[in-house]
Parts: C-alpha cells; structure tokens; sequence
C-alpha cells in the first residue's frame, strides 16, 4: 500500500505491545510529520516516545498498523533492508554514549567508515560536521574529557555526518543543565534550519516552552495532544500536575 | 573498496584484542583438534596407501610335493595362469629356493653340505586381494600340492588396524573439534558482548549486516587458521615419529609409498581450521548481531 501524503513520516493506526507490558507501549497513534518539521515528542517516563521513536528507525515493530518513514513501509521491510532506511536518518539515542576509546574525531568518522564513506571523504565530512556543532578544537580529546554537552555535540556530529534528511534525538537534554540543554536545542534548531526535519522526544518543560515548535503529547501509548506551535501541553499539566517545593 | 578493507581488517583487529585469554583457549583448542585430526588423517593416508599396495604384496605361496617333477610344476604353473582370477604366476625352481634360502641363512646355518629337501613353489598373484583364499582352496585340494600360503591373517590385521586408527581418531578427533568450534563459537560470542557499543554504533548510522558481522567472522576464522597452522606444524614433527613406531610394530610397512605430502598438511589443516572457524562465528555473529529488536 503506497505512503498515500508523501509525508516525510505516516504512521497509520500504529500499536506496539511488548510481551511484558501490560497495557500497550503504543496504541493507535496517528502521526504525520512533513518534511522540515520541528517536532518535540512529550510525555512521562513510559509515554512511549521512545517506542515510538524506535518504530520510525526500526527497532521496534509495530503489532498493527503501517509506519512510512521517507515513503519507505518500515513495518514491512525485512532485516537486512534497514541499514538502507537508517542511511536517510541520523539518530541520537538515549543510552548509547561516544566509543570511550576513540577521539571526538574518531567518533565521528567511524559511523561513515562503517558505511563505506572513503577515507578522503570522512576527513572532509568530519571536519565539517565538527565545524558545524562548534567541536572543532576538540577532536583531538577522548570522550572521559568532555563535559555531558560536549559529547551531547559530538553524539548529534555522528548522527548528522551523512547529511540525512531526517534527525532523531532521544532525551538528547537529559543529565544537562538548563543552559546546556538549550545550547543543544539551539543547535538541533539550526539544523533544523537548514532543511533537516528534527524530532525530539523530552520531558524537558523550559525548552518546550521556550522553542515554540510544534509539540505532540503521548500518555500510557496514546496522543493526546498535538500543537503546530506551542508550549508544553496543558492536557499533561492536568494528568500530572507540577510538583512545587515549598 | 581498499577503504573498506581496511576498517574492516581494523575491526577484526580491535576483536582479536578483547578477551585475550579466551581468544587463546579457542587457538589452542582448535589446535588440538586439528593435530588429531590431521595426524589421523595421515596414518589414514598410509593405511590407504598400504591396502592399494596390498595386492602385490599379498601373493599365495603353493609349496608342491618333493617328488612332484619339473614337468608336472609346468603343467600346474599353466593350469594356474589359466584361472581367471590370477594375474601372474611365477615358479621357484627348488634349486634356485635352496639357493635362496642358503643365502639368506649363511650367517646363521651352514647349510652347504646338506642335500635339497625343498620343493617346487608356485606363487601365484590375484587381480583382487579377495581372490586369495579362493584360489587357495582351489589349489589344496590338487594332489600334487602339499602347502599352501595365503598370508590371509596378515591381511586381515592390517585391515582391521585401519578401520580402529579410523573411527577412534574420527571419533576422538571430532569430539576435540567439537569442543574447538563451541569455544571459537563463545569466544566470537562473548566479542559480540564486549563491542556491543561499536555493534550499536554501526547498526544505528545505517551499516549493513554483512559489515557489522564480518570482523567476528574473520576472527572466527583466524583463531581456526592460526589453530591449523600451529597443529600442522605439530603434525609433520611428529609424523616421523609415527611412522616410525608404525613401522616397528609392522616391519612390511617399511616399503611403502611415502605418505600425505607436506604441503597437503601445512595448507590443508589451516584451511580447514579458518572454514570451521569462519563457519561457527559466521554462525555465532548470525545469532547475536540483530538490527532489530532493542538497539
């Protein structure tokens, strides 16, 4: 069945259950996101922005429902066809940090060496996307020497080195203080800038707010909310109230 | 392409540095299984070579009667050469058997005084060794004969070494390499676990299967070829001694055609090794390296 919007991702009546969980990681979500789009993913620990996430770079398969990622059907392809789809996309992913015993630059250009990118054109690629995420003066430096949102830079450097389309970042602020946090939104804001359609999945209150991009709520599986601009949703407000120290 | 290579040689050399010692059980391991195998395989080649050779060496003796005359051996040297089932027949005049047998006794017996007591012999070759005792049965029941040899009972040991070196070193042997494969198999494995972050890495920017798996199957097949090289090493010092010790235990192996040559060994256990290795971790990087799934 063809990817009928031409949208830059369609995900159509999506559920995703894993066999552990209780209620579903994903239920029913509808989702379209054209191509230079800025869009935040919202919610709770367990909203399922991360599933779904995962499901638009396939790692995780959806129980039911169609996800179209750059017209390619990701719930359809096999195995060995997703590197293919993942060369269109650059991802940050929460929970794996730089290779510890490489440098900065070494980091970078070991995800293009690893699809096939020369090492002429490695050296070129790197030296720019390192420009581009103002890391530059630190590619000579292991990761163990970089402060979180240093090797924040370098972990979106990787991920944008082969110039896609597309940018994932999962929780990229998490562990970074408020002004480091919205030095690496700025960046993703740039790339945005530039053409790339960027999502991100937070629970970061103050860059949503402060970014005004569109922001598309998840609670327990479900979308319940979705603002072309806007802050952070008052519908999770309500669910979860603030907690306020006296 | 030639970039290509290269990461992925710089891989297959960052996983040969993990794990060391377990790298050097899967070596070392691989090695004696292959030494097994390989100096079975060359004990198998020589038993081979001698069951070949056994037809010629294997021929009935028929020892006629003393008062048989030289006519009457002619006769039955023809009658003989007739049957369908020799290939030659040869006659050892008694004169040229004392003769002989002077000879081979003179640092023992004096024999020169002693007048001739032998006979005529005949000794009579097959097509096929397994005609032997046809022909001797044959032969025993002419009233001219007096004794037949068909050296039945050295065939038969021989054979039987054959098929005991056979299936206790094809047994023993791949139960070592068995053993071999499963460590090379958990070696490859745990690799896997310890470069999970550099799998992840490459899974994540877009790198096909085949260049996430490669570098543990490469390591698979070095750890089996370095095993093989070690082990064929081991095989050719030790084939002297082998043969040697086979060779006093059946003195008669002593002429036989030289065995498996060098070159088979030193190129064939590597070989073997690197595509039993390749195989398991090909088998091992196939389970354990997904795209899919949690990444």
């Amino acid at each position: 069945m063809p990817n009928c919007t031409g949208a830059m991702i369609h995900l159509k009546e999506v559920s995703v259950e894993y066999e552990t969980g209780e209620i579903p990681a994903l239920h029913r979500v509808n989702l379209v996101v054209e191509r230079g789009e800025f869009v935040f993913l919202v919610g709770t620990t367990g909203a399922g922005k991360s599933t779904l996430l995962k499901l638009l770079y396939g790692a995780v398969r959806p129980t039911a429902g169609q996800v179209w990622v750059l017209g390619m059907p990701v719930h359809a392809l096999r195995e060995r066809e997703i590197p293919f789809l993942r060369r269109q996309m650059g991802i940050v992913p929460q929970d794996y940090p730089l290779l510890p015993r490489k440098t900065v630059w070494e980091n970078v250009a070991y995800g293009l060496r690893a699809i096939g990118f020369s090492d002429r054109a490695v050296r070129e690629r790197v030296a720019q996307v390192l420009a581009q995420v103002g890391m530059s003066t630190q590619a000579r430096q292991f990761p163990h020497q970089l402060s979180g949102g240093e090797a924040q830079r370098v972990a979106i450097a990787r991920a944008i080195a082969n110039r896609p389309p597309l940018l994932l970042a999962d929780e990229p602020t998490a562990n970074l203080d408020p002004d480091t946090s919205w030095e690496i939104i700025e960046l993703l804001l740039h790339i945005n800038l530039r053409g790339t359609t960027v999502i991100v999945s937070t629970h970061n209150r103050e860059i949503v707010d402060r970014a005004n991009q569109r922001v598309v709520a998840l609670d327990r599986g479900r979308i319940i909310s979705d603002v072309p601009k806007g802050g952070y949703p008052i519908e999770l407000d309500r669910l979860y109230p603030p907690i306020t120290l006296l | 392409m030639r970039d290509r290579i290269a990461f992925l040689l710089s891989e297959t050399w960052a996983s040969l540095r993990r794990n060391t010692m377990l790298q050097i059980a899967a070596v070392s391991t691989a090695c004696i299984a292959l030494v097994l195998l390989g100096a079975v395989g060359m004990a198998l080649y020589k038993l081979d070579a001698t069951a070949h050779t056994l037809p010629s060496q294997f021929e009935v003796e028929i020892f006629l009667k003393v008062s048989v005359p030289r006519a009457q051996s002619l006769e039955m040297k023809k009658m003989l050469e007739a049957m369908p089932e020799v290939a030659r027949v040869k006659l050892v005049p008694r004169e040229q058997g004392w003769e002989e047998l002077k000879k081979n006794l003179k640092d023992d017996v004096n024999l020169a005084d002693l007048p001739n007591p032998l006979p005529d012999k005949l000794i009579v070759a097959a097509h096929q060794p397994e005609q032997l005792p046809l022909i001797a049965e044959r032969v025993r029941k002419d009233p001219r004969v007096d004794e037949v040899l068909d050296h039945r009972n050295t065939l038969e040991e021989v054979l039987s070494v054959a098929r005991l070196v056979r299936w206790v070193g094809i047994g023993a042997g791949g139960l070592l390499l068995f053993s071999a494969l499963v460590l090379i198999y958990n070696a490859v494995r745990l690799t896997i676990y310890s470069r999970q972050r550099e799998v992840g890495v490459m899974a994540l920017v877009g790198a096909t299967l085949t260049t996430i798996r490669a570098p543990f199957v490469l390591e698979g097949m070095i750890q089996g070829g370095l095993g093989g090289l070690v082990a064929a090493g081991l095989v050719l010092a030790g084939a002297g001694v082998l043969s040697d010790m086979m060779v006093r235990l059946w003195p008669f192996l002593k002429d036989l055609p030289p065995g498996l040559p060098p070159v088979f060994v030193l190129v064939g256990l590597p070989l073997l090794g690197s595509l039993l290795g390749g195989l398991c971790a090909w088998w091992a990087a196939r389970r354990f390296v997904r795209i899919w799934g949690e990444v």
